[in-house]
């Protein structure tokens, strides 16, 4: 689906360039595509997709800037989805779950999208807890309070940079966390 | 979470995305890890003696070892992106490993019979298959951190370009000490050794670059 990839790209390149309306209206659409991908390729454990569909909007938003202007945006999008599944049915296998085969299936085309805003068993808000306190502080003042970057420097008196810094951090290392926690 | 509810976390204040290391980092990595490794052979391993004489051998080694990183390199950059083949990039290894068998076996037929052996094994241990490694280890550590930063989704194929592309800079250290010219053991066992650092690179390869 050409035009799939067209409007998906055109969000995505504006979300780049920091247009935040874009990058979440492109992060939606790519997690119904993902939905549709994860639940395909894991019909025996349905409840794992929506765990890998988190893990992979968070690794396709922090690592946009490995996107390659001159590919495929879906190729990119769906290495990334391939490589967090690999990495799930590997521990998987290390904890001696059942073994999932890998099939083959063409992923040039978008998965047919699934919207059902679902619930991942990931409790992100237990594993804010754990940041450190500057970072939880970051996030919850600027991504969670839907304060500006401004307000919350005033508030904290740290610079609105050291805010972003200390934001980005700490959705890194939640994503880290993500992924640690899904190995127990 | 909702998945929304993370997509609105994610996206809230976010502005423009970080960008990707620029060139001049490579560079840092590659010039920092040679410059390493040839204080540690002028201070650890010592240069040939006769350093100053040998240059022409010297320089023939250096290039030699300069070619596989020139080689690798383009394949590390391209496995270190998500969605990324490899293509023709593999093709300029083939042809530099055709190349030097071609020459080792050209080498090793104009020699003396008598000297043949000797003229291939160079008569003792082949020390590089340790010391380049060795060598290689500071551009690995700088190129594995940027990799890292990146998005490598091919973990094994990623560590083997970067063990040869850090195999070639060690290498190049190593010439700097090595004492045999012979056309046959250079190319015969300087290839091996950068070999072997990317078949190191390819075994820790998952466990440096997973993320």
């Amino acid at each position: 689906m050409a035009s799939d990839e067209t409007r998906l790209r055109g969000l995505f390149l504006k979300g780049l360039e920091g247009d935040e309306a874009a990058q979440r209206s492109f992060l939606l659409e790519a997690s119904a595509a993902l939905r549709g991908y994860f639940r395909n390729r894991l019909r025996t454990a349905p409840e794992d997709a929506e765990d890998l569909v988190q893990e992979t909007i968070i690794a396709i938003h922090t690592k946009r800037h490995t996107y390659d202007a001159a590919q495929p945006l879906t190729a990119w999008l769906y290495a990334i989805a391939r490589y967090r599944l690999i990495d799930h049915l590997r521990r998987q296998k290390r904890r001696g779950g059942p073994a999932i085969a890998l099939d083959d299936a063409p992923e040039a085309a978008l998965a047919d999208p699934v919207h059902d805003n679902a619930d991942a068993r990931h409790d992100v808000a237990a594993l804010l807890e754990r940041l450190p306190e500057k970072q939880r502080t970051a996030i919850r003042l600027i991504k969670l309070e839907e304060k500006s970057v401004r307000e919350a420097a005033v508030l904290t008196g740290w610079s609105e940079s050291d805010l972003k810094v200390s934001a980005h951090r700490g959705v890194k290392a939640l994503a880290r966390m993500m992924a640690a926690e899904a190995d127990r | 979470m909702k998945t929304e509810d993370l997509i609105a976390l994610l996206t809230r204040n976010e502005g423009a995305a970080e960008r990707a290391p620029a060139p001049w980092r490579w560079a840092l990595a590659i010039g920092g890890g040679l410059l390493i490794g040839l204080v540690l052979i002028v201070t650890a391993i010592g240069m040939r003696p006769d350093i100053g004489a040998a240059m022409m051998p010297v320089m023939a080694k250096a290039a030699f070892a300069a070619a596989f990183a020139a080689a690798t390199l383009p394949i590390v950059l391209r496995l270190a992106r998500p969605g990324r083949p490899i293509g023709w990039r593999i093709g300029a290894l083939g042809l530099l490993l055709a190349v030097a068998a071609i020459a080792c076996v050209i080498a090793l037929m104009g020699a003396d019979p008598a000297e043949r052996m000797r003229a291939w094994t160079g008569g003792g241990f082949p020390w590089c298959l340790v010391l380049v490694p060795v060598l290689a280890t500071p551009t690995a550590a700088g190129l594995i951190w940027l990799v890292r930063g990146l998005a490598p989704t091919s973990l094994t194929q990623a560590g083997a370009a970067i063990g040869a592309a850090a195999g070639g800079v060690g290498a190049i250290a190593y010439a700097m000490y090595c004492p045999i010219d012979s056309v046959a053991f250079v190319t015969t066992w300087y290839s091996l050794a950068i070999g072997l650092c990317a078949a190191l690179g390819a075994i820790f390869g998952a466990r440096f670059l997973r993320w």
